[in-house]
């Protein structure tokens, strides 16, 4: 919200201070000043001149030459191009070497021009003639500015302007009003706090009150048919009104703060929202059908024609002002067309309400129309203001339009909430902030505010809450009035830190994932950090089969997504991954092992317990590499393949000391994202797949290098490894282990894979440790046969014979043969 | 014996054939005459061979030990200017790297680590931290939703903070609760240099008897000064979040001499003394305990650490950009 620091001073004396002190007040007292400007004309050297003659210009028809005087010296000569220039005149002359801002000829944009001697179509020019806009005075352009003829010569412009009542250089605050100072969206709520900082009262302006009743009130009748929507209705009016432009002086006040002057009528409204914080409507009485006012909420849905010519769709239930025949306006949001005010207006009827917040939020929520008045109404005004700001406006309207404020008023519904009493324990108040604060300074912090305080049993104190005030509703709303205006930066910190006596608890997966995070950025990793939203398309493609244990999941979609590349939550990490990896080649990036930790999640059975019922959401880790293994000098450069990938997961598992738990299934055939693919499971669960990306997913990235990837489920993960790291550590073996090569040749389709499983477990309990050191077809060997060499390792607690190791040795044999048609190679 | 020079490995070879050889060696020969000589002389003559042998043994491990030595003194024919075989470089994300000193600072203060899901249900994210329903505080945070609310349920949103977090963790525990909480929070706002559509936030949460604004102030001081260094200037100011009361922001000064004042505020942090309705909502007696909460964007504070002006440039994830880390 905007706040002029002129319009603050009708209120308060704030002439000790500086504008950037009062800026620092008040971010310090809670109204946060996120901007300061300094606003208005800059009008130094422009001073009133005397047009003593004026005569055509001998080179061009529409330049004229004045002999103007400046009130020292000899007149000087100005060439003026403005029609209505004329002997006689008292103008503003911007004098050589003043600096205005000017138009540009191209953009149109003000930039700073300084004015210098010059000489136009031959003719000498002593400064400028000018007009409204060229000294920011206005919007007009269309001459030269004729001032008071009886403006003294050779004053400058600025006390010419103060002469006239206009305050043009102004600073104003852009205050950024949290949802808890309902009470501090207007000047005189800002200059409250002031008030309360620099030890003085707010002077409001005096206001004559209306009684209810009245000429008003015999005029016009207001029903309140939802008196819970719209506790009070007081309605004004102000008869034989001129409507026309404001007063310079109301016009500055609105275009400092950003809003548009539109004619006396709509400003003063405006002005007086800005004042007191009450919204305000004037309706043209004449087009008020019936002199009937009546307040109800629709009942079904209707459309209706706002005064910004829009037809507004209207839910059930939206709170409407109406007369005897039609809806006039949406309440506490904004007017209708049908009945504004308009040029022709005579006779105008104010309207000063106060309708339920909440209700309020809903309609500009619903119409997607958020209105200063809105804005107001739904943070909860004054719900005692609206006489005062009614008088107001009809007294300013009736002095600015010629009008006559019609006697009375109507009051509709005018029962009053009992202002709520509160009780403050003064101990309370050091319980919460450390810091004890006297009696007497808690009594006077309310006070300053417009609490009512009284004593009441010892320690505490009775404290009635202004109607304005509708956030203050427990002790502890007014520990934080006591604390901000005593200030947070009184409140002094303790020397030493009290830790509670328990010790913290580490959960694994926090000492884990770093630990993981850390050595797989020594292997070589590097890690990224994608977005967790992305196409639904892509969304739906990642969720399918191969990733996820064979069956596809369904996504999860946002209602309101920012646009359609992020309309849906990540079922997998990788498609953010083939988007870094795209990103990447196309800036020349080919060498890329990547790994990222985050949340993917899909829709779940809403009967399965999940933290929030009906999604799946856990932690995953990709592991994603592309390129080729670096070649040197006396190394050749070698694309990465599946192993690569499936090499790291094996690492990370015997990092977890879980790779026994583990298995991996192979799965050769395509999979919607996938070419082949590597399961890993323990027991049935689906702990991870590795996997080479498909040529087609390939493309759709424009990937240049195939992709090899593992994601897993990193929670199933540490939830598997937590209990390994507990173990008590073995005692190494003081006798030596048995190697052994052993080398067979099989059919060359024979998989690899259970061949070591059926050598672990017949080399029980002697086998510690096996290993392929060559896998070989060609000439040395039957064409439809490979050569698996496999390195084995055993031991004992004790210093094994040869004997016992040759016996697992055949037997292992024996069973390669058996299983797999295995011979042994010489 | 002692005249041979033994300074090549084919020296010290025929010195010991010359001497020791099996068939011929002139000390072998010595003792093949042992037996010929007369039993009286025999023991004496026998010794004396012992000794020549022992000398000549000895000349040859001395000649070997030399000959190791003078290979070491020799150069290398190895190019040592030939660039090592060296590893391939991985690297920490830059969020990564300020979370865990922020969980480090925090860690030497005894606050555990908690986590929550993303998505998450109306209920913690907004109702129990005393969002009320229809108020305008719901609009400080531009929600992205997941359901929308029915007789049944309440909705379901992308978390908007990981405030949510402090209830699951009251819900399961009882005072005294000291935890951090980090995680990644979704706000619908235009997407710019300076925002963009998720974050990462750390939220803080301590629940005891005896927790005052003061402690809370004093903790937040010096995890400013842990980060920013021991001189940085602070300030706390009155602001409003519904879960906190009183609840303020705290502002960093950032020295800047380009500037007119010679620097700025930049709020790096919202905190405050936990709400009691937020307390009793968890079945904490709020005139028992007390507690403070803070939470602060992971992304802020690592682009004012190192100079980061863009903040998509980390979902970017330029590994040009990320090698730095």
């Amino acid at each position: 919200m905007q706040i002029s620091l002129n319009w603050l001073s009708d209120y308060i004396d704030l002439s000790a201070l500086t504008p950037d002190a009062i800026s620092d007040m008040l971010t310090m007292v809670g109204l946060e000043v996120d901007s300061m400007e300094t606003v208005g004309p800059t009008l130094d050297g422009v001073v009133v001149g005397h047009v003593l003659e004026r005569t055509q210009h001998p080179n061009a028809d529409k330049l004229s030459l004045c002999q103007v005087d400046l009130g020292e010296g000899e007149p000087v000569q100005i060439v003026c191009g403005a029609p209505n220039v004329d002997a006689g005149q008292k103008v503003p002359v911007a004098t050589v070497g003043t600096t205005l801002m000017l138009p540009d000829r191209k953009t149109g944009e003000p930039v700073p021009v300084t004015l210098k001697k010059a000489k136009l179509r031959g003719e000498v020019s002593n400064g400028m003639i000018c007009a409204e806009d060229e000294l920011g005075l206005g919007d007009d352009h269309d001459g030269i500015m004729v001032l008071d003829a009886d403006a003294p010569i050779g004053q400058t412009m600025e006390d010419y302007l103060r002469g006239q009542g206009r305050t043009l250089n102004d600073t104003v605050y852009d205050i950024a009003i949290t949802p808890n100072r309902p009470d501090a969206v207007s000047h005189i709520g800002v200059a409250r706090d002031l008030a309360a900082l620099t030890e003085q009262s707010v002077r409001r302006p005096d206001v004559n009150l209306p009684e209810a009743g009245g000429a008003a009130a015999e005029r016009v009748t207001v029903k309140l048919v939802s008196p819970e929507a719209c506790p009070r209705y007081v309605a004004l009016l102000v008869r034989g009104v001129t409507i026309q432009e404001s007063p310079d002086w109301l016009k500055d006040r609105l275009t400092a703060i950003g809003l548009r002057p539109i004619n006396n009528v709509v400003d003063v409204t405006n002005y007086v929202m800005y004042e007191c914080g009450q919204p305000l409507h004037a309706f043209d009485a004449d087009q008020i059908a019936g002199d009937t006012i009546i307040v109800e909420q629709t009942t079904a849905p209707e459309t209706f024609v706002t005064l910004d010519s829009q037809e507004r769709t209207l839910p059930v239930g939206t709170l409407m002002i109406c007369d005897a025949e039609r809806r006039v306006a949406v309440a506490g949001v904004m007017g209708g067309e049908n009945s504004e005010v308009t040029d022709v207006t005579t006779n105008v009827l104010i309207e000063s309400a106060y309708f339920d917040p909440s209700l309020i939020r809903k309609t500009a929520k619903a119409l997607g129309l958020q209105t200063d008045a809105s804005y107001r109404f739904e943070r909860g005004i004054d719900r005692d203001g609206q006489v005062w700001a009614a008088a107001r406006a009809a007294d300013l309207i009736a002095e600015l339009g010629g009008g006559m404020r019609v006697d009375g008023m109507v009051d509709a519904h005018p029962v009053l909430p009992k202002p709520l009493v509160l009780t403050l324990r003064l101990s309370r108040i050091e319980t919460i902030l450390g810091v004890a604060i006297s009696h007497a300074d808690t009594v006077r912090l309310l006070t300053a505010i417009g609490f009512g305080v009284e004593d009441a049993a010892p320690g505490t104190l009775s404290v009635t809450v202004p109607l304005f005030r509708p956030d203050v509703e427990r002790e502890i709303d007014l520990i934080e009035e006591v604390a901000r205006l005593y200030g947070y930066d009184n409140i002094p910190e303790p020397k030493r830190t009290p830790v509670p006596n328990k010790p913290p608890q580490i959960a694994a997966i926090e000492v884990l994932r770093p630990m993981v995070r850390t050595r797989l950025a020594g292997l070589g990793f590097r890690e990224v950090c994608t977005n967790s939203m992305q196409r639904a398309e892509t969304a739906a493609l990642f969720a399918g089969s191969d990733l996820h244990s064979g069956e596809s999941v369904e996504i999860v979609e946002t209602l309101n997504p920012i646009s359609q590349e992020m309309a849906a939550l990540r079922p997998s990490l990788l498609p953010g991954v083939l988007q870094v990896m795209s990103y990447n080649q196309n800036r020349g990036q080919r060498q890329l092992h990547l790994m990222e930790f985050g949340h993917i999640m899909h829709r779940a059975d809403p009967k399965r317990s999940t933290l929030v019922p009906g999604y799946n959401e856990y932690e995953a880790l990709i592991l994603a590499m592309s390129g080729t293994a670096p070649g040197r000098w006396n190394q050749e450069a070698r694309a990465l393949d599946v192993y690569d990938v499936k090499g790291a997961v094996e690492w990370l598992l015997e990092l977890l000391r879980i790779e026994g738990r583990i298995r991996f299934e192979a799965t050769p055939t395509p999979g919607e994202v996938t070419s082949y693919r590597l399961d890993l499971r323990v027991k049935k669960r689906h702990v991870g797949v590795v996997a080479c990306v498909a040529d087609a997913v390939a493309d759709t990235f424009a990937l240049r290098d195939p992709v090899y990837f593992a994601e897993l489920d990193w929670a199933a993960l540490v939830e598997l490894a937590a209990p390994q790291f507990d173990r008590d550590a073995e005692t190494v073996s003081r006798f030596p282990s048995v190697e052994r090569d052993l080398a067979v040749a099989v059919n060359r389709d024979q998989p690899v894979g259970p061949m070591l499983d059926v050598i672990r477990q017949f080399g029980r309990p002697l086998i510690q440790d096996v290993a392929v050191f060559d896998v070989y077809q060609g000439e040395r060997i039957a064409s439809d046969q490979k050569s698996v060499a496999f390195a084995l390792r055993f031991g004992a607690d004790r210093t094994l014979k040869d004997k016992e190791v040759d016996k697992r040795i055949r037997t292992i044999v024996q069973r390669l043969g058996k299983e797999f048609g295995a011979t042994l190679r010489g | 014996m002692d005249d041979a020079v033994l300074d090549t490995a084919e020296a010290i070879e025929s010195f010991r054939i010359q001497y020791l050889g099996r068939k011929s060696g002139a000390i072998t020969n010595l003792f093949k005459q042992i037996k010929d000589i007369a039993a009286d002389e025999r023991k004496a003559f026998g010794q004396r061979v012992n000794a020549l042998r022992s000398l000549a043994e000895a000349r040859i491990a001395d000649a070997e030990a030399n000959m190791t030595s003078a290979a070491r003194q020799e150069a290398t024919d190895l190019d040592l200017t030939l660039p090592g075989r060296r590893p391939v470089s991985g690297s920490l994300h830059p969020l990564t790297d300020t979370l865990e000193e922020i969980k480090r600072i925090f860690a030497h203060f005894g606050f555990s680590v908690a986590e929550g899901p993303e998505i998450e249900d109306d209920w913690h994210n907004f109702s129990a931290l005393n969002f009320p329903p229809d108020h305008p505080a719901r609009d400080m945070q531009d929600t992205f939703f997941v359901e929308a609310p029915t007789e049944e349920s309440d909705g379901v949103v992308l978390r908007t903070h990981t405030s949510p977090v402090q209830i699951r963790v009251m819900e399961e525990q009882a005072p005294p609760i000291r935890v951090i909480v980090p995680g990644r929070v979704f706000r619908n706002e235009a997407i710019s240099y300076k925002s963009f559509c998720l974050f990462h936030q750390v939220e803080g949460l301590y629940v005891d008897e005896g927790v005052t604004f003061a402690d809370l102030k004093q903790l937040l001081h010096i995890f400013a000064q842990a980060l920013f260094g021991a001189d940085v200037q602070m300030r706390f100011r009155p602001s409003f979040f519904p879960f906190t009361e009183p609840s303020a922001e705290v502002d960093i000064w950032w020295p800047n001499p380009e500037l007119p004042g010679g620097g700025r505020w930049l709020e790096i942090l919202g905190c405050g003394m936990v709400d009691p309705n937020v307390l009793e909502g968890v079945n904490i007696d709020s005139e028992k305990y007390t507690g403070y909460a803070f939470g602060m964007g992971v992304e802020r504070i690592t682009m004012l650490r190192y100079d980061i002006a863009d903040i998509r440039s980390f979902y970017e994830n330029d590994v040009r950009f990320l090698n730095q880390f």
